[in-house]
């Protein structure tokens, strides 16, 4: 608190030597808080696998959060580039071949690509509009993984298939019985999406993207092709979706069509704003908070979704830029 | 400046309370894990939210009232029983999910569940992968013990071939050979349908039917289909409040005048929750509470209603409670609570009269770990009397006969070395 005085009284130069000094910190929290997870968690009486969905689940909202907290566009439809993600990797372990990268490759191309494909029909679509097509785009994937029962296993979900473990040359690396393996490598797939992730976004591609956020009609009168933009948006954003729900198949050897249902989308959104939607690190924010709190509160009430809502309200009534934009107020 | 400094700290307080209120609400349960005498921890998943909740929640009782009995016996081993229960609210994510928060957080010694098979299926795969006990007490899909058997899961409810071989019979004798399904379209119904056709067209039968989702609540479309197909029987294989909603609709189109109804289960909570004109057909029981014959069970439903605010144990009742018996046979066989060694204990193992409850050798056959209990065939009917004599027994089939060979299921089972 103080520092943040000083910082107001300061000049510009040693403000913004504050703020990156800042950043860096957060980011060293963060990170030591991730890699230190296997030594922490257990003491507080929680579990490896919890973490690992934290990671999943954040991943998701994150690529959700580029195009809804950065470029501005609602999507209620994001669960089914996850699903598909998880159905393309659970598929191709099953019926092609027992490979954990090529399967996250299939599973990351199908979501990606398809969400590529189904964004061009939608870009010129707004506000309402635009999250209408997404849900009704996503359910359409439920309903089929959902019918095709010698395909897909159907309502009970997608069975025998497992991670394999992955070699590069004489090294291995044995993910195929969880626990902290299996968390590292989560870890560091989750580490290479989200680099990637924050090199687009500080990009002038990111930039842009904040601009059509802040005022549409302006980027257009200055030249910026929108729809484009926005259309790479919620490709690029479906694809690191579609990622994490590769890692999702993996982590549970398992994929339902459930994975594909809008209610999902919808929770992928709470959690985005529970966390902060104009921030990075937010929805990573806001997908601990809603794992552990349904992981913890559902071993005592069936109504856990109540406590999930009443904790949604509070943040929408009190800190309307999330968990973490609360504490950067005046930052964008 | 003074605006800086007055908003600044409030935000911070807030936050600041904020987290230490979120940290006294996570933090809580962890005070409490430092323990003298570990118990045996029990853990099981059942979807006490959803469609199936009923069912799920009477084999909690059923658990629950085992755990509180063997508790007051001396417990398993001479430790104290804990029974877990976790909530799958029908999903199978969220039911492997609760599976392996019960093995990897609470370190449970065995598991319990589902009600729903393809979550049963599913928690089976994280059992066998952690080596961990597992009992399914009320998910019926064949494969669970027949082409996908594994060596540590055992189950106690009936599988689908031998509900439908039970009855299937009785509906040819007493109302013909054209029947019509209404069925959920998941692993349960697929198999219960299979099972049903299978044993239909071995005696010459014709049929047709719909599949629907296993949430579905319009039944107005199967049911025309149905009416125009003209059955001698309509076999409704909707579980849970599904297959009331399809009674009551059923009832409403005046259809029972014009054809039979029947199917495999038409269980005590479900049919409770009819109205009397839809409280009709042939159907199995997978255990029934009015035994006359048989004294122990006369005792076990007065002390159950008393134990539970009266309430008359279901066939779901006796699953929760034979399964968590169970535990306790294999361990005190086994002397252990080892996966491994408890799977070798239970096989072929035969249930004593006071948990069996029925008459007969009622066993855990060693070739598929399928619980070989009598199978109740009979008709139900409004209450007589007692609110929960809805039921009247007219054969008792004996669950081998109507399960076939262990070759028939087409279980290989693999045992760990």
């Amino acid at each position: 608190m103080t520092t943040a005085l000083v910082a107001g009284k300061e000049t510009g130069a040693s403000a913004e030597q504050l703020a990156a000094a800042r950043r860096v910190l957060m980011l060293i929290a963060i990170w030591g808080a991730l890699i230190t997870v296997p030594l922490w968690l257990p003491l507080l009486g929680g579990y490896t696998a919890l973490a690992g969905r934290v990671l999943v689940f954040g991943l998701a909202a994150m690529g959700l959060n580029m195009l809804l907290g950065f470029t501005g566009v609602m999507s209620f439809g994001h669960a089914a580039y996850f699903g598909l993600g998880a159905y393309g990797a659970g598929l191709t372990l099953r019926y092609l071949v027992h490979s954990t990268p090529l399967a996250m490759l299939a599973g990351t191309l199908l979501g990606g690509l398809a969400g590529t494909l189904f964004g061009l029909l939608i870009v010129h679509r707004r506000g309402v509009y635009f999250a209408m097509c997404t849900i009704a785009f996503g359910q359409l994937w439920y309903y089929l993984a959902y019918s095709w029962n010698s395909f897909t296993g159907g309502f009970d979900g997608l069975r025998d298939f497992h991670r394999e473990a992955i070699g590069f040359g004489p090294l291995r690396l044995d993910i195929e019985s969880g626990g902290t393996t299996f968390y590292f490598f989560l870890l560091g797939v989750f580490a290479v999406g989200v680099a990637l992730m924050g090199f687009l976004l500080r990009s002038p591609f990111g930039r842009t993207l904040l601009a059509i956020r802040e005022n549409e009609r302006r980027a257009r009168f200055l030249g910026i092709p929108v729809e484009q933009h926005i259309w790479l948006s919620f490709s690029i954003s479906c694809f690191f979706t579609a990622l994490a729900g590769t890692l999702y198949a993996l982590l549970n050897n398992f994929a339902d069509p459930l994975a594909l249902h809008y209610s999902l989308s919808g929770y992928f959104l709470v959690m985005t704003v529970i966390g902060g939607m104009r921030t990075f690190w937010g929805p990573l924010l806001g997908a601990a908070v809603f794992v552990v709190l349904q992981d913890y509160i559902s071993s005592m009430t069936v109504n856990w979704m109540s406590f999930i809502g009443v904790i949604f309200m509070a943040v929408v009534l009190f800190f309307p830029r999330g968990l973490l934009g609360a504490r950067r107020r005046g930052a964008a | 400046m003074s605006k800086l400094a007055t908003s600044v700290p409030r935000r911070t307080f807030v936050q600041a309370g904020l987290a230490l209120g979120a940290s006294q609400v996570i933090g809580a349960p962890f005070i409490i894990k430092a323990r003298g005498e570990e118990p045996v921890k029990i853990g099981m998943v059942n979807p006490l939210t959803g469609v199936l909740s009923a069912l799920a929640q009477s084999e909690v009782d059923g658990a629950k009232y085992a755990e509180a009995e063997i508790n007051k016996k001396g417990g398993i081993l001479g430790r104290q029983v804990q029974l877990l229960v976790e909530d799958s609210a029908n999903d199978v994510g969220t039911g492997v999910q609760k599976t392996r928060k019960l093995i990897d957080r609470d370190q449970v010694d065995v598991i319990l569940g589902d009600v729903n098979s393809g979550i049963a299926y599913a928690m089976s795969q994280v059992t066998n992968e952690k080596k961990v006990f597992h009992v399914v007490p009320g998910g019926h899909t064949d494969p669970i013990t027949g082409t996908n058997c594994k060596w540590n899961v055992f189950r106690v409810c009936n599988t689908t071939t031998m509900d439908a071989s039970a009855i299937t019979p009785e509906l040819v004798k007493r109302f013909g050979k054209k029947w019509f399904f209404i069925t959920p379209d998941y692993a349960y119904g697929h198999t219960l349908q299979d099972a049903f056709v299978k044993a239909l067209t071995k005696l010459g039968g014709t049929y047709d039917g719909d599949m629907l989702p296993i949430n579905n609540t319009d039944f107005s479309a199967t049911l025309i289909k149905a009416k125009a197909y003209k059955p001698n029987v309509l076999l409704n294989n909707m579980g849970g409040l599904t297959q009331i909603n399809c009674m009551k609709q059923f009832t409403q189109f005046g259809m029972q005048k014009e054809m039979a109804l029947g199917g495999a289960l038409f269980e005590l909570e479900s049919i409770k929750g009819c109205p009397p004109d839809a409280q009709t057909g042939w159907w199995t029981m997978e255990w029934w509470w009015n035994q006359p014959n048989v004294p122990e069970v006369m005792k076990f439903v007065a002390d159950y209603r008393a134990a539970n605010n009266n309430k008359t144990p279901s066939a779901r009742d006796w699953f929760g409670y034979v399964s968590v018996q169970t535990v306790r046979l294999a361990a005190e066989k086994a002397k252990s609570l080892e996966g491994p060694k408890l799977a070798a204990a239970l096989e072929g193992l035969e249930l004593p009269p006071d948990v069996a409850l029925q008459p007969g050798k009622v066993f855990y056959r060693a070739g598929d770990h399928e619980l070989m209990p009598n199978i109740f065939v009979g008709e139900v009917h409004p209450p007589k009397g007692d609110a929960s004599d809805v039921f009247t027994t007219a054969e008792l089939v004996a669950g081998e006969q109507a399960a076939g060979s262990v070759a028939d299921t087409g279980c290989n089972m693999v045992r760990p070395t």
